[in-house]
Protein backbone atom coordinates (compact mmCIF):
# COMPACT_ATOMS: atom_id res chain seq x y z
CA UNK A 1 0.00 0.00 0.00
CA UNK A 2 2.76 2.49 0.94
CA UNK A 3 6.27 2.45 -0.45
CA UNK A 4 8.63 5.29 0.41
CA UNK A 5 12.15 4.92 -0.93
CA UNK A 6 15.29 6.84 -0.08
CA UNK A 7 13.63 10.17 0.71
CA UNK A 8 15.69 13.24 1.41
CA UNK A 9 14.53 16.68 2.48
CA UNK A 10 16.48 19.69 3.64
CA UNK A 11 15.03 22.78 5.37
CA UNK A 12 17.66 25.53 5.25
CA UNK A 13 20.52 24.07 7.32
CA UNK A 14 18.53 21.12 8.72
CA UNK A 15 18.61 17.75 6.97
CA UNK A 16 15.12 16.56 7.98
CA UNK A 17 15.17 13.33 5.95
CA UNK A 18 18.32 11.61 4.83
CA UNK A 19 17.61 8.37 2.99
CA UNK A 20 14.30 7.63 4.71
CA UNK A 21 12.65 4.43 3.44
CA UNK A 22 9.52 2.79 4.80
CA UNK A 23 6.88 0.38 3.57
CA UNK A 24 3.49 -0.48 4.99
CA UNK A 25 1.44 -3.34 3.62
CA UNK A 26 -2.36 -3.55 3.58
CA UNK A 27 -3.55 -4.55 7.05
CA UNK A 28 -0.23 -3.67 8.68
CA UNK A 29 0.22 -1.17 11.49
CA UNK A 30 3.64 0.46 11.42
CA UNK A 31 4.53 2.29 14.61
CA UNK A 32 6.86 5.11 13.64
CA UNK A 33 8.83 6.23 16.67
CA UNK A 34 11.79 8.49 17.23
CA UNK A 35 12.92 11.58 19.08
CA UNK A 36 11.50 14.98 18.18
CA UNK A 37 13.23 16.09 15.01
CA UNK A 38 13.92 12.54 13.84
CA UNK A 39 11.87 13.14 10.67
CA UNK A 40 8.54 11.51 11.54
CA UNK A 41 6.28 14.47 10.86
CA UNK A 42 8.20 15.50 7.74
CA UNK A 43 7.65 11.98 6.43
CA UNK A 44 3.92 12.07 7.25
CA UNK A 45 3.59 15.45 5.54
CA UNK A 46 5.29 14.09 2.44
CA UNK A 47 2.99 11.11 2.22
CA UNK A 48 0.06 13.51 2.69
CA UNK A 49 1.31 15.52 -0.28
CA UNK A 50 2.01 18.63 1.82
CA UNK A 51 5.77 18.51 1.22
CA UNK A 52 7.77 17.30 -1.75
CA UNK A 53 10.95 15.32 -1.19
CA UNK A 54 14.21 16.71 -2.55
CA UNK A 55 14.88 13.21 -3.85
CA UNK A 56 13.41 9.73 -3.46
CA UNK A 57 10.01 8.36 -4.30
CA UNK A 58 6.66 7.75 -2.58
CA UNK A 59 3.94 5.48 -3.93
CA UNK A 60 0.54 4.95 -2.37
CA UNK A 61 -1.30 2.12 -4.05
CA UNK A 62 1.08 2.61 -6.99
CA UNK A 63 0.28 6.33 -7.31
CA UNK A 64 1.99 9.53 -6.21
CA UNK A 65 0.58 11.03 -2.99
CA UNK A 66 -1.00 13.89 -4.96
CA UNK A 67 -2.96 11.39 -7.06
CA UNK A 68 -3.83 9.12 -4.16
CA UNK A 69 -5.40 11.61 -1.77
CA UNK A 70 -8.75 9.86 -1.92
CA UNK A 71 -6.98 6.77 -0.51
CA UNK A 72 -5.29 8.61 2.37
CA UNK A 73 -6.72 9.63 5.72
CA UNK A 74 -4.63 11.95 7.87
CA UNK A 75 -4.80 13.06 11.46
CA UNK A 76 -2.07 15.69 11.94
CA UNK A 77 0.05 16.05 15.04
CA UNK A 78 -1.60 19.33 16.02
CA UNK A 79 -5.33 19.83 16.37
CA UNK A 80 -6.54 21.27 13.06
CA UNK A 81 -10.25 21.93 13.64
CA UNK A 82 -12.38 25.01 13.01
CA UNK A 83 -13.40 26.23 16.45
CA UNK A 84 -16.76 27.63 15.34
CA UNK A 85 -17.72 24.58 13.28
CA UNK A 86 -19.43 21.55 14.80
CA UNK A 87 -18.07 18.02 14.68
CA UNK A 88 -20.87 17.00 12.31
CA UNK A 89 -20.03 19.89 9.97
CA UNK A 90 -16.37 18.87 9.97
CA UNK A 91 -17.28 15.31 9.07
CA UNK A 92 -19.67 16.49 6.36
CA UNK A 93 -16.96 18.69 4.88
CA UNK A 94 -14.24 16.06 4.76
CA UNK A 95 -16.71 13.38 3.70
CA UNK A 96 -17.92 15.48 0.79
CA UNK A 97 -14.37 16.40 -0.20
CA UNK A 98 -13.69 12.66 -0.37
CA UNK A 99 -16.71 12.24 -2.66
CA UNK A 100 -19.19 10.67 -0.23
CA UNK A 101 -22.80 11.42 -1.21
CA UNK A 102 -25.27 12.77 1.39
CA UNK A 103 -27.14 9.57 2.23
CA UNK A 104 -23.98 7.49 2.64
CA UNK A 105 -22.36 10.32 4.53
CA UNK A 106 -25.18 10.57 7.07
CA UNK A 107 -24.97 6.95 8.08
CA UNK A 108 -21.17 7.03 8.02
CA UNK A 109 -21.15 9.99 10.43
CA UNK A 110 -23.49 8.20 12.82
CA UNK A 111 -21.41 5.01 12.75
CA UNK A 112 -18.15 6.84 13.24
CA UNK A 113 -19.53 8.98 16.04
CA UNK A 114 -20.65 5.85 17.88
CA UNK A 115 -17.29 4.16 17.34
CA UNK A 116 -15.27 7.14 18.59
CA UNK A 117 -17.69 8.04 21.37
CA UNK A 118 -18.63 11.35 19.80
CA UNK A 119 -22.38 10.90 19.45
CA UNK A 120 -23.22 13.33 22.23
CA UNK A 121 -20.90 15.99 20.82
CA UNK A 122 -21.72 15.88 17.12
CA UNK A 123 -23.49 19.22 17.14
CA UNK A 124 -21.04 21.00 19.41
CA UNK A 125 -18.52 23.48 17.95
CA UNK A 126 -14.99 22.08 18.03
CA UNK A 127 -13.82 25.03 20.13
CA UNK A 128 -16.09 23.91 22.96
CA UNK A 129 -14.81 20.33 23.05
CA UNK A 130 -12.29 19.00 25.55
CA UNK A 131 -8.81 18.09 24.34
CA UNK A 132 -9.68 14.40 24.18
CA UNK A 133 -12.92 15.04 22.30
CA UNK A 134 -11.01 17.19 19.81
CA UNK A 135 -8.50 14.37 19.31
CA UNK A 136 -11.33 11.94 18.56
CA UNK A 137 -13.08 14.41 16.26
CA UNK A 138 -9.84 14.96 14.35
CA UNK A 139 -9.31 11.22 14.00
CA UNK A 140 -12.89 10.92 12.73
CA UNK A 141 -12.11 13.34 9.88
CA UNK A 142 -9.31 10.97 8.87
CA UNK A 143 -11.55 7.90 8.99
CA UNK A 144 -14.70 9.35 7.40
CA UNK A 145 -13.98 8.01 3.88
CA UNK A 146 -12.59 4.61 4.92
CA UNK A 147 -9.11 5.28 3.51
CA UNK A 148 -6.73 2.52 2.47
CA UNK A 149 -3.81 4.30 4.14
CA UNK A 150 -4.14 5.96 7.53
CA UNK A 151 -1.52 8.47 8.67
CA UNK A 152 -1.92 9.17 12.37
CA UNK A 153 0.67 11.58 13.72
CA UNK A 154 0.73 11.27 17.52
CA UNK A 155 -3.06 10.85 17.64
CA UNK A 156 -3.12 10.27 21.40
CA UNK A 157 -0.75 13.05 22.46
CA UNK A 158 -2.17 14.46 25.69
CA UNK A 159 -5.29 12.29 25.39
CA UNK A 160 -7.26 10.86 28.31
CA UNK A 161 -7.58 7.06 28.73
CA UNK A 162 -11.06 6.98 27.14
CA UNK A 163 -9.79 8.76 24.03
CA UNK A 164 -6.71 6.58 23.84
CA UNK A 165 -8.78 3.42 24.10
CA UNK A 166 -11.33 4.54 21.50
CA UNK A 167 -8.60 5.50 19.05
CA UNK A 168 -6.59 2.33 19.52
CA UNK A 169 -9.70 0.20 18.97
CA UNK A 170 -10.58 2.17 15.83
CA UNK A 171 -7.06 1.75 14.46
CA UNK A 172 -7.07 -1.99 15.11
CA UNK A 173 -10.46 -2.29 13.41
CA UNK A 174 -9.25 -0.42 10.30
CA UNK A 175 -6.14 -2.58 10.05
CA UNK A 176 -8.36 -5.65 10.43
CA UNK A 177 -10.40 -4.37 7.49
CA UNK A 178 -7.24 -4.11 5.37
CA UNK A 179 -6.04 -0.54 5.81
CA UNK A 180 -2.34 0.17 6.14
CA UNK A 181 -1.63 2.36 9.15
CA UNK A 182 1.38 4.56 9.89
CA UNK A 183 1.12 5.52 13.56
CA UNK A 184 3.67 7.90 15.04
CA UNK A 185 3.88 7.98 18.81
CA UNK A 186 6.18 8.25 21.81
CA UNK A 187 4.20 5.60 23.71
CA UNK A 188 5.68 2.13 23.17
CA UNK A 189 2.90 0.39 25.08
CA UNK A 190 0.35 1.63 22.52
CA UNK A 191 2.31 -0.07 19.79
CA UNK A 192 2.39 -3.28 21.80
CA UNK A 193 -1.39 -3.10 22.17
CA UNK A 194 -1.76 -2.49 18.43
CA UNK A 195 0.64 -5.37 17.71
CA UNK A 196 2.44 -2.98 15.41
CA UNK A 197 5.78 -3.47 13.79
CA UNK A 198 8.06 -0.67 14.92
CA UNK A 199 10.19 1.56 12.73
CA UNK A 200 12.61 3.77 14.62
CA UNK A 201 13.41 7.07 12.94
CA UNK A 202 16.75 8.54 13.81
CA UNK A 203 18.49 11.48 12.11
CA UNK A 204 16.24 11.46 9.09
CA UNK A 205 16.22 7.76 8.31
CA UNK A 206 14.87 4.49 9.66
CA UNK A 207 17.52 3.22 12.04
CA UNK A 208 15.87 -0.04 13.05
CA UNK A 209 12.72 -1.99 12.34
CA UNK A 210 11.07 -4.97 13.99
CA UNK A 211 8.76 -5.95 16.84
CA UNK A 212 9.26 -4.29 20.23
CA UNK A 213 10.81 -7.46 21.66
CA UNK A 214 13.23 -7.78 18.76
CA UNK A 215 14.32 -4.17 18.94
CA UNK A 216 14.85 -4.07 22.70
CA UNK A 217 16.51 -7.47 22.93
CA UNK A 218 20.12 -7.11 24.04
CA UNK A 219 19.82 -3.44 24.98
CA UNK A 220 20.97 -2.47 28.46
CA UNK A 221 18.49 -1.56 31.19
CA UNK A 222 19.17 -0.24 34.68
CA UNK A 223 19.55 -1.82 38.11
CA UNK A 224 19.11 0.38 41.18
CA UNK A 225 19.91 -0.72 44.71
CA UNK A 226 19.14 1.72 47.51
CA UNK A 227 20.60 1.53 50.99
CA UNK A 228 21.21 3.82 53.97
CA UNK A 229 24.56 4.92 52.54
CA UNK A 230 23.04 5.93 49.18
CA UNK A 231 21.66 4.59 45.87
CA UNK A 232 23.70 2.72 43.30
CA UNK A 233 22.53 2.69 39.69
CA UNK A 234 24.20 0.52 37.04
CA UNK A 235 23.36 0.23 33.35
CA UNK A 236 23.67 -3.37 32.25
CA UNK A 237 22.53 -6.08 29.88
CA UNK A 238 22.99 -8.76 32.56
CA UNK A 239 20.50 -7.78 35.22
CA UNK A 240 20.87 -10.83 37.48
CA UNK A 241 24.66 -10.78 37.83
CA UNK A 242 24.71 -7.02 38.26
CA UNK A 243 22.05 -7.13 40.95
CA UNK A 244 23.95 -9.81 42.87
CA UNK A 245 27.16 -7.82 42.56
CA UNK A 246 25.52 -4.67 43.89
CA UNK A 247 23.86 -6.48 46.77
CA UNK A 248 27.27 -7.83 47.76
CA UNK A 249 28.63 -4.32 48.11
CA UNK A 250 25.83 -2.90 50.24
CA UNK A 251 26.47 -2.28 53.94
CA UNK A 252 23.44 -2.49 56.14
CA UNK A 253 19.84 -3.21 55.14
CA UNK A 254 18.72 -2.79 51.50
CA UNK A 255 15.92 -0.22 51.31
CA UNK A 256 14.89 -0.63 47.68
CA UNK A 257 15.64 -2.51 44.50
CA UNK A 258 14.48 -1.27 41.09
CA UNK A 259 14.96 -3.06 37.79
CA UNK A 260 14.22 -1.00 34.70
CA UNK A 261 14.14 -2.98 31.48
CA UNK A 262 15.37 -1.36 28.26
CA UNK A 263 12.87 1.04 26.76
CA UNK A 264 12.52 3.25 23.69
CA UNK A 265 14.85 5.88 25.11
CA UNK A 266 17.59 3.28 25.42
CA UNK A 267 16.94 2.30 21.83
CA UNK A 268 17.14 5.93 20.66
CA UNK A 269 20.37 6.38 22.59
CA UNK A 270 21.93 3.28 21.10
CA UNK A 271 20.97 4.42 17.60
CA UNK A 272 22.36 7.89 18.25
CA UNK A 273 25.65 6.38 19.43
CA UNK A 274 25.88 4.13 16.38
CA UNK A 275 25.11 7.15 14.13
CA UNK A 276 27.99 9.07 15.67
CA UNK A 277 30.31 6.12 15.14
CA UNK B 1 -13.55 12.50 -11.44
CA UNK B 2 -14.33 15.90 -13.02
CA UNK B 3 -17.95 15.44 -11.96
CA UNK B 4 -16.71 15.70 -8.40
CA UNK B 5 -15.24 19.16 -8.95
CA UNK B 6 -18.52 21.09 -8.48
CA UNK B 7 -19.47 18.78 -5.61
CA UNK B 8 -16.24 19.43 -3.73
CA UNK B 9 -16.24 23.14 -4.59
CA UNK B 10 -19.83 23.39 -3.37
CA UNK B 11 -18.82 21.73 -0.11
CA UNK B 12 -16.02 24.24 0.37
CA UNK B 13 -18.22 27.23 -0.49
CA UNK B 14 -20.86 26.07 1.98
CA UNK B 15 -18.24 25.45 4.64
CA UNK B 16 -16.72 28.92 4.24
CA UNK B 17 -20.15 30.51 4.17
CA UNK B 18 -20.93 28.88 7.51
CA UNK B 19 -17.65 30.20 8.89
CA UNK B 20 -18.58 33.74 7.80
CA UNK B 21 -22.10 33.50 9.19
CA UNK B 22 -20.79 32.34 12.58
CA UNK B 23 -18.64 35.45 12.82
CA UNK B 24 -20.77 38.36 11.54
CA UNK B 25 -19.50 41.05 13.93
CA UNK B 26 -17.04 42.75 11.60
CA UNK B 27 -19.47 42.89 8.70
CA UNK B 28 -22.21 44.40 10.85
CA UNK B 29 -19.77 46.97 12.18
CA UNK B 30 -18.56 47.90 8.70
CA UNK B 31 -22.14 48.33 7.51
CA UNK B 32 -23.67 50.23 10.41
CA UNK B 33 -20.81 52.67 11.02
CA UNK B 34 -20.74 54.11 7.47
CA UNK B 35 -24.53 54.37 7.53
CA UNK B 36 -24.31 56.66 10.54
CA UNK B 37 -21.35 58.61 9.16
CA UNK B 38 -23.07 59.18 5.81
CA UNK B 39 -25.91 60.98 7.56
CA UNK B 40 -23.59 62.96 9.82
CA UNK B 41 -21.17 64.01 7.08
CA UNK B 42 -23.74 64.80 4.39
CA UNK B 43 -24.29 68.47 5.48
CA UNK B 44 -20.55 69.04 5.76
CA UNK B 45 -19.79 67.66 2.31
CA UNK B 46 -22.74 69.47 0.75
CA UNK B 47 -21.43 72.80 2.05
CA UNK B 48 -17.77 72.12 1.28
CA UNK B 49 -18.17 70.49 -2.10
CA UNK B 50 -18.00 72.81 -5.07
CA UNK B 51 -18.54 70.12 -7.68
CA UNK B 52 -21.68 69.41 -9.67
CA UNK B 53 -25.16 69.33 -8.18
CA UNK B 54 -25.49 66.61 -5.54
CA UNK B 55 -21.70 66.18 -5.57
CA UNK B 56 -21.61 66.48 -1.77
CA UNK B 57 -24.17 63.73 -1.27
CA UNK B 58 -22.40 61.48 -3.76
CA UNK B 59 -19.14 62.12 -1.89
CA UNK B 60 -20.77 61.38 1.48
CA UNK B 61 -22.16 58.06 0.26
CA UNK B 62 -19.42 56.78 -2.04
CA UNK B 63 -16.62 58.07 0.18
CA UNK B 64 -17.91 56.21 3.22
CA UNK B 65 -18.72 53.17 1.14
CA UNK B 66 -15.20 53.01 -0.27
CA UNK B 67 -13.62 53.74 3.10
CA UNK B 68 -15.49 51.01 4.94
CA UNK B 69 -15.19 48.55 2.09
CA UNK B 70 -11.43 49.00 2.46
CA UNK B 71 -11.85 48.35 6.19
CA UNK B 72 -13.70 45.17 5.22
CA UNK B 73 -10.42 43.83 3.87
CA UNK B 74 -9.91 42.83 7.50
CA UNK B 75 -12.75 40.32 7.04
CA UNK B 76 -10.86 38.79 4.13
CA UNK B 77 -7.63 38.84 6.11
CA UNK B 78 -9.23 37.20 9.12
CA UNK B 79 -10.88 34.51 7.03
CA UNK B 80 -7.46 33.44 5.78
CA UNK B 81 -5.57 34.09 8.97
CA UNK B 82 -7.74 31.73 11.02
CA UNK B 83 -6.81 28.96 8.59
CA UNK B 84 -3.17 29.59 9.49
CA UNK B 85 -3.86 30.03 13.18
CA UNK B 86 -6.03 26.91 13.46
CA UNK B 87 -3.72 24.92 11.12
CA UNK B 88 -6.74 23.97 9.04
CA UNK B 89 -5.43 25.09 5.66
CA UNK B 90 -2.84 22.31 5.46
CA UNK B 91 -5.48 19.84 6.61
CA UNK B 92 -7.63 20.94 3.66
CA UNK B 93 -4.64 20.75 1.32
CA UNK B 94 -4.20 17.12 2.32
CA UNK B 95 -7.78 16.34 1.29
CA UNK B 96 -8.96 15.38 -2.20
CA UNK B 97 -9.75 18.99 -3.07
CA UNK B 98 -7.45 20.58 -5.65
CA UNK B 99 -5.70 23.91 -5.10
CA UNK B 100 -8.12 25.59 -7.48
CA UNK B 101 -11.14 24.21 -5.62
CA UNK B 102 -9.71 25.36 -2.30
CA UNK B 103 -9.09 28.87 -3.61
CA UNK B 104 -12.53 29.19 -5.20
CA UNK B 105 -14.22 27.72 -2.14
CA UNK B 106 -12.41 30.20 0.08
CA UNK B 107 -12.88 33.22 -2.15
CA UNK B 108 -16.51 33.10 -3.18
CA UNK B 109 -18.17 33.59 0.22
CA UNK B 110 -15.76 36.39 1.16
CA UNK B 111 -16.31 38.03 -2.20
CA UNK B 112 -20.04 37.78 -1.65
CA UNK B 113 -19.65 39.55 1.69
CA UNK B 114 -17.70 42.41 0.09
CA UNK B 115 -20.23 42.81 -2.72
CA UNK B 116 -23.15 42.63 -0.29
CA UNK B 117 -21.65 45.38 1.85
CA UNK B 118 -21.27 47.72 -1.13
CA UNK B 119 -24.75 47.02 -2.47
CA UNK B 120 -26.38 47.60 0.92
CA UNK B 121 -24.49 50.88 1.43
CA UNK B 122 -25.30 52.24 -2.03
CA UNK B 123 -28.93 51.22 -1.65
CA UNK B 124 -29.01 52.89 1.76
CA UNK B 125 -27.31 55.97 0.30
CA UNK B 126 -30.01 56.33 -2.32
CA UNK B 127 -32.97 55.57 -0.06
CA UNK B 128 -31.98 57.29 3.18
CA UNK B 129 -29.16 59.76 2.52
CA UNK B 130 -30.61 61.12 -0.70
CA UNK B 131 -28.02 60.19 -3.28
CA UNK B 132 -29.58 60.32 -6.76
CA UNK B 133 -30.21 56.94 -8.35
CA UNK B 134 -27.18 55.80 -10.39
CA UNK B 135 -27.45 56.75 -14.04
CA UNK B 136 -26.29 53.30 -15.13
CA UNK B 137 -27.01 50.30 -12.95
CA UNK B 138 -24.86 48.15 -15.26
CA UNK B 139 -21.80 50.34 -14.71
CA UNK B 140 -22.39 50.36 -10.98
CA UNK B 141 -22.72 46.56 -10.84
CA UNK B 142 -19.48 46.26 -12.79
CA UNK B 143 -17.79 48.74 -10.47
CA UNK B 144 -18.96 46.89 -7.37
CA UNK B 145 -17.77 43.59 -8.84
CA UNK B 146 -14.34 44.95 -9.75
CA UNK B 147 -13.83 46.77 -6.43
CA UNK B 148 -14.89 43.66 -4.51
CA UNK B 149 -12.31 41.63 -6.41
CA UNK B 150 -9.58 44.21 -5.78
CA UNK B 151 -10.30 44.30 -2.06
CA UNK B 152 -10.47 40.54 -1.80
CA UNK B 153 -7.13 40.15 -3.54
CA UNK B 154 -5.43 42.82 -1.43
CA UNK B 155 -6.83 41.42 1.82
CA UNK B 156 -5.81 37.88 0.90
CA UNK B 157 -2.28 38.92 -0.01
CA UNK B 158 -1.96 40.80 3.25
CA UNK B 159 -3.13 37.81 5.31
CA UNK B 160 -0.69 35.46 3.63
CA UNK B 161 2.29 37.74 4.25
CA UNK B 162 1.91 38.93 7.86
CA UNK B 163 3.51 37.03 10.71
CA UNK B 164 0.93 37.47 13.46
CA UNK B 165 -2.63 38.53 14.20
CA UNK B 166 -1.25 41.77 15.66
CA UNK B 167 0.57 42.47 12.39
CA UNK B 168 -2.63 41.79 10.49
CA UNK B 169 -4.69 44.16 12.64
CA UNK B 170 -2.04 46.85 12.45
CA UNK B 171 -1.66 46.53 8.69
CA UNK B 172 -5.44 46.46 8.20
CA UNK B 173 -6.10 49.52 10.33
CA UNK B 174 -3.22 51.69 9.18
CA UNK B 175 -3.51 50.48 5.58
CA UNK B 176 -7.25 51.06 5.45
CA UNK B 177 -7.02 54.58 6.82
CA UNK B 178 -4.11 55.43 4.52
CA UNK B 179 -5.62 53.86 1.41
CA UNK B 180 -9.07 55.38 1.87
CA UNK B 181 -8.03 58.78 3.22
CA UNK B 182 -5.31 59.32 0.61
CA UNK B 183 -7.73 58.09 -2.02
CA UNK B 184 -10.16 60.87 -1.19
CA UNK B 185 -12.77 58.85 0.65
CA UNK B 186 -12.62 61.00 3.78
CA UNK B 187 -11.86 64.36 2.23
CA UNK B 188 -12.41 65.03 -1.48
CA UNK B 189 -9.08 65.03 -3.34
CA UNK B 190 -9.75 68.56 -4.58
CA UNK B 191 -9.73 69.82 -0.98
CA UNK B 192 -6.60 67.97 0.09
CA UNK B 193 -3.18 69.68 0.46
CA UNK B 194 -1.04 69.83 -2.66
CA UNK B 195 1.34 67.03 -1.67
CA UNK B 196 -1.60 64.72 -0.89
CA UNK B 197 -3.21 65.47 -4.25
CA UNK B 198 -0.01 64.29 -5.92
CA UNK B 199 0.24 61.15 -3.84
CA UNK B 200 -3.45 60.22 -4.07
CA UNK B 201 -3.26 58.23 -7.36
CA UNK B 202 -0.82 55.81 -5.71
CA UNK B 203 -3.64 54.67 -3.43
CA UNK B 204 -5.97 51.90 -4.69
CA UNK B 205 -8.71 53.74 -2.79
CA UNK B 206 -8.33 56.68 -5.18
CA UNK B 207 -9.17 54.45 -8.16
CA UNK B 208 -11.89 52.65 -6.26
CA UNK B 209 -13.56 55.94 -5.41
CA UNK B 210 -13.15 57.36 -8.91
CA UNK B 211 -14.58 54.17 -10.37
CA UNK B 212 -17.58 54.19 -8.04
CA UNK B 213 -18.33 57.88 -8.51
CA UNK B 214 -17.95 57.58 -12.28
CA UNK B 215 -20.31 54.60 -12.24
CA UNK B 216 -22.88 56.52 -10.15
CA UNK B 217 -22.64 59.51 -12.49
CA UNK B 218 -22.79 57.30 -15.60
CA UNK B 219 -19.35 58.29 -16.96
CA UNK B 220 -18.47 55.07 -18.74
CA UNK B 221 -15.02 56.08 -20.08
CA UNK B 222 -13.68 57.31 -16.76
CA UNK B 223 -15.22 54.35 -14.96
CA UNK B 224 -13.59 51.82 -17.29
CA UNK B 225 -10.18 53.47 -16.95
CA UNK B 226 -10.37 53.36 -13.15
CA UNK B 227 -11.75 49.81 -13.28
CA UNK B 228 -8.83 48.58 -15.37
CA UNK B 229 -6.36 50.02 -12.84
CA UNK B 230 -8.28 48.39 -9.97
CA UNK B 231 -8.28 45.09 -11.88
CA UNK B 232 -4.53 45.31 -12.42
CA UNK B 233 -3.98 45.90 -8.69
CA UNK B 234 -6.30 42.99 -7.93
CA UNK B 235 -4.55 40.61 -10.32
CA UNK B 236 -1.13 41.48 -8.89
CA UNK B 237 -2.24 41.08 -5.27
CA UNK B 238 -4.32 38.01 -6.12
CA UNK B 239 -1.32 36.32 -7.70
CA UNK B 240 0.70 36.78 -4.53
CA UNK B 241 -2.15 35.42 -2.42
CA UNK B 242 -2.85 32.44 -4.70
CA UNK B 243 0.85 31.51 -4.75
CA UNK B 244 1.13 31.62 -0.97
CA UNK B 245 -2.15 29.78 -0.38
CA UNK B 246 -1.35 27.04 -2.87
CA UNK B 247 2.00 26.38 -1.16
CA UNK B 248 0.61 26.48 2.36
CA UNK B 249 2.70 27.41 5.36
CA UNK B 250 4.04 24.03 6.38
CA UNK B 251 5.45 24.24 9.85
CA UNK B 252 6.44 27.88 9.68
CA UNK B 253 5.46 29.44 12.95
CA UNK B 254 3.18 32.36 13.57
CA UNK B 255 4.63 34.93 15.90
Amino acid sequence: MLQATDLTKRFDDVQALDGFSLEAAAGEIVGLVGHNGAGKTTFVEMVSGLQNPDSGEIRVDGRTPARARDRIGISPQHIALYRSITVREHLRLYGRLAGLRPAALRSRIDDLAAELRLTGFLDRPAGLLSGGQQRRAQAATALIHSPGLLLLDEPTAGADPETRQALLEAVKRRAGEGAAVVYTTHYLHELSELQATIAVASRGRIGARGSAAELLDGLPGEVLVGAADGDQVVTTTDVTSTLLELLGTVRGPVEKIELRPANLDDLYRSLAVSDVR
Amino acid sequence: MFGDVPYRTGALVKHNLILRLRDPGQLISYMVTPMVLMLLLKPLYTKAYSGPLNGGVVQAVTGQMVMFSVFAMAIVGNSIFIEREWRTWDRLRASSATKGELLVGKSLPVYAVLVLQQIVLIYYGCLVVGMPAPKSVGLLVLGVAVWGFTLMAMGSALATLVRSRGDLMMASDVGSIAVSALGGALLPVALMPGWARHVAPVSPGYWGLRMTQAAVNGHAGEMMRAASICLAIGVAAGSVAAYRLARGWGRSRLA
